[in-house]
């Protein structure tokens, strides 16, 4: 949707389901509405020419009743049944038997007065005396439709125009149903960014100085306590670029260059390797040398972070993880707990999580699906519960 | 001898008589000819001139005859189709003392010979 595609925030898939289902019923109920409204106006139009037709019709129906009559009084003599150019005429009994009939349209309501049959206009008459036993006489003009057409093209026109009114007043009705929808994610979008921003300093500090210590010279109880603090601010330091990259980085142009996958997955797993050592969890890496990719490197390793992360966090104590890279390809398999089947759908979905037993905010799929979309990568997560997680990237 | 000279004579006088009916019956046609326009001729106004009086008022096959049957019934100048002039010269007509059956047949073939269904052209 239009109104959606601007918005810096993207909307959850029931609540889009919720608005394009809001908006359709809308339309519907505006289409209905207006078909009505043309049903009625076209109703009154007709009335209004078959008023004016009558007035012709009365007189022709005078005109052929004076005949008729004649007719009756002479029928021992002439039994030629009056005939006009001006108009048709048919004459049936009080049994709604045909007499006589010169009509067009054979189609006829002797219960009505006025009504348009076959592309003609029949009017009906009951005279006073029934002339050759004639209750009903009906008589038929040519409809040339022209009034039709005016119609149809004034409810075209007006349609339009009332149908455009309508969709403008539904955008309106939609701007000001997702107001709070958006002002609520705005406001922690904001509360996020202004976080971050806050905590930038202390954690590069914090993750400068861990990497600067050198613990070979320290006794083994520190050197855990230092190990721990260091996963710690890792851990820290990766929910914070998530974050920043959500709130600001995706709206940087991206510095894209050849980079050599194999060495940027190496080079994360080994980043992540003290965070994988707290759950025994073992990298098997297969990897493919010289698999090159024409992307910005930080979203690469933000991609890779968070697949690799997402492994570790939801993996078991002892478990695997298997990376592997070949031509256009990267595989992540991990041994964890698994993903139902119902909720792979949601996966994507901003501050969705599954497992509120381990840390996260829930967005670092949402992070891994916006750098795929930008590179076109095709991603493919299948899992099965209490068996593992796999994660397939592609590209072309 | 004799019996069979009775037989011969009864055979002759059944036959005479049944030659006789039938040559009369041809003779004097059916109920209508009989009984409505042998009446009727004498009169200056045509049998027809009443078809399309009764047609005027009543219209359709069904209440026309249904209409004439009950008039033919129970005359009277009410249900007359007739004007009060016409009335007044020549009178209400008798009761008929045709049976049902007998005035249905006539005015069936009454409609039959001067309805409008065919005729116009």
């Amino acid at each position: 949707m239009l109104v959606l595609k601007n918005s810096v925030i993207d909307l959850h898939h029931s609540e889009k389901k919720t608005l394009v289902g809001f908006f359709s019923l809308y339309i519907t109920l505006c289409i209905v509405i207006l078909i009505f409204i043309s049903f009625v106006y076209y109703k009154f139009q007709k009335d209004l020419m078959l008023s004016q037709k009558r007035i012709d019709l009365q007189n022709y129906s005078n005109e052929f009743i004076i005949q008729l009559k004649q007719l009756h009084i002479n029928f021992d003599k002439n039994r030629v049944y009056p005939r006009d150019s001006r108009f048709k005429t048919a004459i049936y009994d009080s049994d709604k038997q045909l007499i006589f009939s010169t009509l067009k349209s054979p189609s006829v309501q002797l219960d009505n007065i006025v009504y348009t049959s076959n592309k003609t206009i029949h009017f009906i008459k009951e005279p006073e005396s029934y002339y050759l036993g004639a209750r009903y006489v009906i008589l038929e003009i040519e409809d040339n439709q022209t009034w039709l057409d005016d119609i149809e093209q004034e409810i075209m026109i007006f349609t339009s125009i009332g149908l455009v009114f309508m969709l403008f007043i539904g955008y309106w009705l939609l701007q000001l149903f997702i107001k709070p929808m958006r002002d609520a994610m705005h406001l922690l979008d904001r509360f996020i960014k202004d976080t971050t921003h806050e905590l930038n300093t202390p954690i590069s500090a914090i993750v400068a100085n861990i990497e600067m210590i050198d613990t070979t010279n320290l006794d083994e109880k520190l050197a855990r306590k230092i190990r721990r603090i260091d996963i710690g601010a890792k851990t820290v330091s990766n929910i914070y670029q998530d974050l920043t990259y959500l709130t600001l980085n995706h709206q940087i142009m991206s510095q894209n260059e050849h980079l050599d996958v194999g060495k940027i997955l190496f080079q994360r797993v080994e980043y992540f390797s003290t965070l994988a050592n707290v759950k025994h969890i073992e990298f098997k890496m297969n990897i493919q040398d010289d698999v090159i990719l024409f992307i910005d490197i930080k979203k690469l390793s933000k991609l890779i972070d968070n697949l690799i992360s997402n492994a570790i966090k939801y993996n078991k104590i002892n478990g695997t993880i298997d990376i592997i890279l070949k031509d256009k390809y990267i595989s992540i398999h991990d041994s964890g707990k698994g993903i139902k089947k119902e909720q792979l759908a949601l996966l994507y979905d901003r501050y969705s999580r599954f497992d509120k037993t381990v840390g996260g905010f829930g967005i670092g799929l949402n992070i891994v699906s916006m750098i795929c979309k930008e590179y076109h990568l095709e991603i493919d997560i299948s899992s099965e519960v209490n068996i593992g997680t796999k994660v397939e990237v592609k590209w072309k | 001898m004799e019996i069979n000279l009775f037989l011969k004579s009864l055979l002759k006088v059944v036959v005479s008589l049944t030659i006789f009916f039938v040559f009369t019956s041809q003779v004097q046609g059916s109920v209508y000819t009989q009984n409505c326009i042998a009446c009727h001729k004498d009169i200056p106004v045509s049998i027809d001139k009443y078809f399309y009086r009764y047609l005027l008022k009543y219209s359709s096959e069904k209440k026309v005859k249904h209409a004439i049957k009950h008039y033919l019934q129970n005359p009277s100048q009410e249900k007359s189709v007739m004007a009060d002039a016409f009335i007044n010269r020549f009178g209400i007509k008798n009761k008929s003392k045709l049976n049902d059956e007998q005035l249905e047949n006539a005015i069936n073939e009454y409609w039959e010979t001067f309805k409008i269904f065919g005729k116009l052209k």
